[in-house]
């Protein structure tokens, strides 16, 4: 009897750790470092992401922050211009894969479907009944949103909606909006669509809850200490925008999803979740953006008849991308997950010369 | 010609019409976005007070610019309209007021 209730625990200890494997690296309230990489491969990365930098013409690369993790261990970290490693630095548009993760955890607790109507956690969509959550995490509600922003700031949807008319509550904004395609069928890259997402959180858990659930549900899980996000005049987050953590705690998102959704021994999202995160939207057409829309994350896949947005990075790629050079990517075939933070206000860095770069760094 | 002039007249009032809600929100744009990521730059993330002037720089000039620090406000103002930030928590860092 004794025997058998102590196998029993045996197998429940069992069962609760079996996905940690042994040796396995984690954050704890620091990042464990592992052997610095060096040598030319190095210097010609560094050549590439922190040329000398002016802050009177802002042109050109300019990193702020580049760290690298590999196998869960830190094995390069740099930092430029006022960012340090204490910096929670805004991340811009990796705010909507930040929502993303943060959805993964409420769809883990069985609070919504991917198949559900918006409508149903948001009613002032009800004028756009047939956007389905996935269609929202797709950028494809069909919502007539003008993204460009600095090439035609009077019609821009989103800088109306981050400065003007749509400050106040950007989720009604974007539900205003009309429509020009059917929900689920056209990739339209769409701010607007991301703050939907927030609003729709709002509804899946009440306001109470929601105020502080990024936090509960996400960064206090993960060990990140410092994020930012901030809110509209409604109390909605800016899920498209406005999200600010430091290049640290954003590798720990990042490490989440190379490792599937895996938490040291807790599987925080669901593995169909982050299979969804990562399957390419099937009406994305090649060319539509710069890199392939999964679900509300960046892939870099070859689709459409089109070679990968990549070449140099292989084809499991994939990241959350933000205006000004700001970029979260993972490479879970090789245990690697990368930050850049910058203030590149120019168009000329390239996310395939930075991954081409690093990789090649990082050889052994 | 004077046909063409008014047709001109009435294809440009049109537009105006047409365009009367982004027309009238747009002078706000820079006032808005200059109070607004100074206000970030500044206090969420803890920038210096000269780097976060170069930071939120653009081609229009702006003709007024106050940062309370005591409250942490920053109150802008150019083409004509006057906008404000204020950093709200250390979570949720600065928003637009109203």
């Amino acid at each position: 009897m004794f025997k058998g209730l102590s196998l029993f625990l045996l197998l429940i200890s069992l069962t609760a750790h079996a996905e940690q494997w042994p040796g396995e690296q984690w954050p704890g309230e620091q990042w464990p470092t592992g052997p610095k990489i060096t040598g030319p491969a190095v210097e010609a990365l560094e050549t590439y992401a922190f040329p000398p930098r002016d802050d009177s013409t802002r042109q050109g690369i300019r990193t702020d922050a580049l760290l690298i993790i590999r196998d869960g261990q830190i094995i390069y970290e740099r930092y430029a211009g006022p960012t340090t490693a204490q910096t929670a630095h805004l991340t811009w548009s990796i705010s909507k894969s930040l929502m993303a993760t943060v959805l993964g955890v409420a769809y883990g607790e069985h609070r919504f479907k991917l198949e559900d109507p918006a409508a149903q956690y948001y009613p002032p969509l009800a004028n756009h009944p047939g956007i389905k959550i996935a269609d929202l995490l797709h950028w494809a509600s069909g919502i007539d949103w003008q993204e460009d922003y600095e090439y035609a700031p009077l019609k821009s949807s989103v800088v109306a909606m981050l400065y003007t008319r749509g400050r106040r509550d950007m989720a009604v904004f974007a539900a205003d909006h009309p429509t020009y395609a059917e929900p689920g069928r056209a990739f339209r890259y769409s701010s607007g669509d991301s703050n939907l997402l927030a609003a729709a959180l709002k509804g899946m858990l009440g306001p109470q809850r929601y105020a502080d659930y990024p936090w509960t549900a996400l960064f206090e899980p993960l060990g990140i200490r410092r994020a930012v996000w901030e809110i509209d005049a409604s109390g909605t987050f800016v899920a498209s925008s406005y999200a600010y953590l430091t290049a640290r705690d954003l590798a720990r998102v990042g490490l989440l999803m190379a490792r599937d959704g895996r938490w040291q021994d807790r599987q925080l999202l669901p593995q169909d979740w982050v299979a969804f995160n990562r399957e390419p939207f099937a009406s994305y057409k090649a060319g539509q953006d710069e890199a392939v829309p999964g679900g509300h994350w960046w892939l870099n896949r070859a689709v459409d008849g089109a070679s990968s947005p990549w070449p140099a990075a292989p084809p499991d790629t994939f990241a959350a991308l933000g205006h000004w050079g700001q970029a979260l990517y993972v490479i879970p075939g090789h245990n690697l997950v990368v930050v850049r933070y910058a203030d590149d206000r120019d168009g000329s860095y390239r996310h395939n010369e930075l991954l081409a770069r690093v990789l090649k760094a990082v050889q052994p | 010609m004077k046909r063409l002039l008014l047709l001109l007249l009435v294809l440009l009032l049109g537009w105006i019409g047409y365009e009367r809600e982004n027309l009238w929100a747009f002078p706000d744009i820079i006032s808005a976005y200059t109070a607004k990521e100074y206000c970030s730059c500044r206090y969420v993330m803890n920038n210096d007070a000269e780097y976060c002037r170069g930071y939120v720089k653009q081609w229009l000039p702006i003709s007024q610019f106050t940062d309370d620090s005591a409250s942490k406000t920053v109150t802008v103002s150019g083409i004509g309209r006057s906008n404000s930030a204020q950093w709200q928590n250390e979570r949720h860092g600065c928003r637009l007021i109203p």
